[in-house]
């Protein structure tokens, strides 16, 4: 398949003086162009190493194991300079804090036109063009005006709206979104949604959203993975995920989202317990010293994905198909 | 629950109100130093917080919603006196605080968790020196400076160990929870948290609310809760101030202004908190434009230019703040009547008829 996703047993471990944190563990993610790919877990479930890991941004100290296959190719395997090539070109990415994005000296414009220096054949007069017509289309008016502003001139929504901008205007076939509304007030969270949501009409590479925000995934993404400790533990399509959960994890993580309760609850949900080392990851499943439903096999051996119906798995002694 | 009673008889009586604050106004002027040495003229200043009039009785949670720059954060600094006062009157059980005696009185008998809970504490400082530290400095006698602190952490459900780390020890939670037992370190009468839960997970972002809610039962301390989060607010608070450019635009019981906004802009931000259901997403955002800022302050009603139902009037004549039934107040020319279904009607989709399954 062309412009298709897989990573496949991805285990990223970072070598630190206190010993190997093993920070992703056999972690498998499959997308094809046109989805919106959700990643969602709490911090530390290694979200941010697994965005990373597909940007090919991993510090040095980090060993990764298994194959990210973009397009039928291995991106460990290339030389640095072809990755380099890739993340301009075919990889993008936008950060949570867009303010960090971008370089404070410089204007909006002239860093759109840099971002688009691999576009070799296109003077700086047709990069400009691009970069108006592509503000357009984020929502921002008054575009010309807007690329000779800097940074802190922008508000908050408007710099993540330049952003996603950015981003676009390399065409990128991997559009990697890392917590892309979680700097910004409500409202304008449900815009920025808004916007990515309408942009994907028109845009054909795949979108992974990582998020802590249920809301934020549910609202966006066609399938979903959910991850715990450096695992993916369920996978699935967005709708079995949010109504037909099975690993105890996520259950327990949607019944702890207090947007999900319209009437109001005197306790808050909570998952007692906390994360378990990823230095000395626990033998057996890693969520079973806070499961609900741990028994004898789940101290033991690691689980293995359990497939259910379509593209739905999840990694869990106690779930059966 | 106790409260439950006192939140009945209430409204707008200043008497057995634990706080009371009456158009309470902060002033920010804008322009250098230099720009003030050369410039003869008063510089124009701002309200950052204008007219805020309202009131927190005993044992009583209210929650200050609004986006940021809507100055909810200055306002609850204000109360406690961090900030001066333009004008306005601020009465603490029962006597008016006016002077910065009156102020240190007050912050004695109230406490204040703050925004960045590793940050408000003093990074080269031991926990047990934290924790004591407001009682060493209010001049409480403490024979056991040690003892003490463990029984906060106690307090707190937190290990005795942790009097000896440093706050960077701490994770986001752990600092939350030392934050709250440093706050109800002197027991106070009013605990004002500026968003008590920003940047934790869910699964602890319930266990911090939880233990404050405990507390408060146990203690009996009224609390003003600063935030923008309306998914959490709606859990823990039994009224509901709502605010836009530093002025009230409505109040009420939480849970009848989640049924029943009367407030366009409450409204609005009820429909943009993103649902955790896929089958009930939402089409285009409830509210377009951004929040404007208070050294331009939109004309007549400040919210009409992103109002879906602005009239005319609306950009001339600056609405009162006026009562609307039991223990309501709102701003507006128009109130919604139909708990924001209106809105609904005019952008051509409602969040309820909008089941659509993927």
């Amino acid at each position: 398949m062309s412009g298709a996703l897989a990573v496949r047993d991805l285990s990223v471990r970072y070598e630190t003086a206190q010993g190997a944190v093993h920070a992703l563990r056999h972690v498998d993610i499959e997308a094809s162009p046109g989805e919106v790919v959700g990643i969602v877990g709490e911090s530390g479930c290694g979200k941010s190493t697994l965005v990373t890991a597909l940007a090919n941004l991993l510090p040095a100290n980090a060993r990764a194991d298994g194959a990210i296959l973009y397009d039928g190719v291995d991106l460990a395997g290339l030389d640095a300079r072809r990755q380099r090539m890739l993340r301009g070109d075919e990889i993008a990415l936008i950060g949570q804090d867009p303010m960090t994005a971008f370089n404070p000296v410089l204007t909006i414009g002239d860093q759109l036109v840099d971002f688009q220096h691999h576009r070799r054949d296109l003077g700086r007069a047709e990069k400009r063009a691009r970069i108006v017509a592509m503000l357009g289309r984020v929502g921002i008016s008054d575009a010309e005006r807007r690329m000779k502003s800097y940074p802190h001139e922008l508000s908050g929504g408007m710099r993540q709206r330049v952003a996603i901008a950015a981003a676009l205007l390399t065409d990128p076939g991997l559009l990697i979104a890392d917590e892309p509304t979680t700097a910004l007030d409500v409202t304008m969270e449900a815009q920025i949604i808004h916007l990515l949501r309408e942009l994907r009409r028109d845009y054909n590479g795949i979108v992974i959203v990582v998020s802590h925000h249920l809301g934020v995934i549910a609202e966006l993404c066609d399938r979903v993975y959910v991850m715990y400790a450096g695992e993916v533990v369920e996978g699935g399509d967005v709708d079995a995920i949010f109504h037909g959960a099975r690993h105890p994890y996520t259950r327990a993580l949607l019944a702890c989202d207090p947007a999900g309760f319209p009437d109001r609850l005197e306790r808050l949900p909570t998952i007692p317990g906390s994360l378990p080392s990823l230095t000395v990851p626990p033998t057996g499943c890693v969520y079973a010293p806070r499961c609900e439903r741990a028994f004898a096999p789940c101290g033991l051996a690691e689980p293995r994905p359990v497939p259910l119906s379509g593209s739905h798995m999840a990694r869990c002694h106690a779930v059966s198909a | 629950m106790s409260s439950r009673a006192q939140i009945q008889t209430l409204p707008q009586s200043r008497d057995n109100a634990l706080l009371a604050v009456e158009d309470l106004s902060v002033t920010f002027s804008r322009g250098s130093l230099f720009s003030r040495l050369i410039n003869p003229l008063p510089l124009p200043s701002f309200n950052v917080v204008d007219g805020v009039t309202l009131s927190l009785a005993e044992g009583e949670t209210l929650g200050l919603v609004g986006e940021s720059g809507s100055g909810k954060t200055t306002l609850a600094r204000a109360i406690l006196g961090l900030m001066r006062l333009a004008a306005g009157r601020i009465a603490f059980a029962g006597s008016e605080v006016r002077t910065p005696a009156d102020f240190r009185a007050m912050r004695r008998r109230s406490a204040m968790m703050f925004q960045d809970p590793v940050g408000s504490l003093s990074p080269r400082l031991r926990i047990g020196t934290l924790l004591t530290e407001p009682a060493v400095i209010q001049g409480v006698p403490m024979p056991d400076r040690r003892a003490a602190a463990k029984a906060l952490l106690a307090l707190v459900g937190l290990p005795a160990a942790f009097v000896d780390r440093f706050p960077h020890e701490l994770s986001g939670g752990q600092a939350r929870r030392v934050g709250v037992a440093r706050a109800l370190a002197m027991k106070p009468r009013l605990l004002l948290a500026d968003e008590p839960t920003a940047g934790l997970d869910v699964s602890v972002q319930g266990d911090v609310l939880n233990l404050i809610g405990e507390l408060k039962r146990e203690l009996g301390f009224a609390a003003l809760i600063v935030t923008h989060n309306l998914a959490v607010i709606r859990h823990v608070s039994d009224r509901l101030a709502i605010m836009y450019l530093g002025r009230l635009v409505e109040t009420g019981p939480t849970r009848e202004v989640f049924a029943a906004p009367l407030h366009p802009y409450t409204a609005t931000l009820i429909r943009s908190e993103p649902v955790p259901d896929p089958r009930r997403r939402s089409f285009g955002p409830a509210v377009r434009g951004e929040i404007p800022s208070v050294f331009r302050r939109p004309s007549g009603c400040e919210f009409h230019t992103r109002c879906p139902i602005a009239a005319e009037r609306c950009r001339v004549d600056p609405p009162a703040y006026r009562a609307m039934g039991a223990g309501r107040m709102v701003r507006c020319h128009f109130p919604l009547s139909q708990g924001g279904q209106e809105l609904g009607v005019l952008s051509g989709t409602s969040r309820n008829e909008k089941g659509k399954s993927t």
